[in-house]
């Protein structure tokens, strides 16, 4: 957090520096997130109706499903957790 | 005019609570949804852990309980009528019902909607259960009306001479 914005300034007070397009990505991955939450919820609720109805054979698929979801989005959350790139083209 | 602005303009020291709390409203905007984000992530994993739960009780578990129990005499039950028992355990209601021209069939009473006591219509030839009007047919088990969407346990059955045997109720 620190290294994206500066520090209080007594004449213009604090601006936040973040990079272009940050914000943006930001905004799109909670939504994705959103959605892929609300998939995982389904496929739970697929998989008790199918664990209720006796049928077991699929259960592992959507569990795989599921952690395949688990798994993208904690790469997510480590990919954009990365601070901005300091050195490189400007 | 920014919303920071607009709060500076009717104070006379702003800088001051700037100092204590020292990030810009957008800035303040950012930070809470990398926290939404990670609170995501975090239920997704529980979602992922709870479906894995299903999974290994689906594998491991039994689909079918219970054992062999006398549970009534083939002469007691005329054809369209229906003896109520209990099984695979006391307390777990079920019904066997000779079917006209079909034979002995059983099932759980428990709906598979809200676990009410499913009754047999004979006059109506279904299973009917009165807390939200949902049916079942007689003769499979199948939900054919209302809101279960399961079909009802059935409970295989063994027929020694006049003897009827519950062997074990299958979902
Ligand atoms: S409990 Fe049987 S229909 Fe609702």
């Amino acid at each position: 957090m620190s290294a994206l914005f500066r520090g209080p300034d007594p004449e213009r007070g604090v601006e936040p520096i973040v990079p272009p397009g940050r914000e943006a990505l930001l905004t799109a991955a909670v939504a994705i997130g959103i959605v892929l939450l609300a998939i995982q919820l389904w496929l739970l609720t697929v998989a008790l109706d199918i664990y209720l109805a006796g049928a077991r054979g699929q259960l592992w698929v959507l569990a795989l499903l599921s952690g395949v979801v688990f798994v993208g989005g904690v790469v997510a959350i480590r990919v954009i957790s990365r601070g901005p790139r300091t050195t490189g083209r400007r | 005019m920014s919303r920071q602005e607009r709060v500076d303009q009717g104070s006379r020291e702003p800088l001051k609570s700037r100092a204590e709390y020292p990030y810009h409203w957008d800035a303040d905007d950012f930070v809470s949804r990398r926290e939404l984000l990670r609170l995501a992530v975090l239920t997704s994993g529980a979602l992922f852990a709870a479906t894995v739960a299903i999974a290994v009780r689906g594998a491991f578990g039994n689909s079918s309980s219970g054992s062999r129990t006398l549970i009534a005499n083939a002469s007691d039950v005329p054809a369209g009528s229906v003896k109520y028992f209990d099984y695979p355990k006391k307390g777990d209601q079920a019904m066997l019902i000779n079917v006209p021209g079909l034979g002995f069939v059983a099932y759980s009473q428990k709906c598979t909607h809200l676990s009410c006591a499913v009754r047999y219509e004979r006059d109506k030839d279904r299973l009917y259960c009165p807390c939200h009007n949902g049916v079942y047919s007689v003769t499979t088990g199948d939900p054919t009306a209302g809101p279960p969407q399961r079909r009802l346990p059935q409970i295989l059955l063994e027929r020694d001479g006049d003897r009827i045997f519950a062997r074990k109720e299958q979902a």
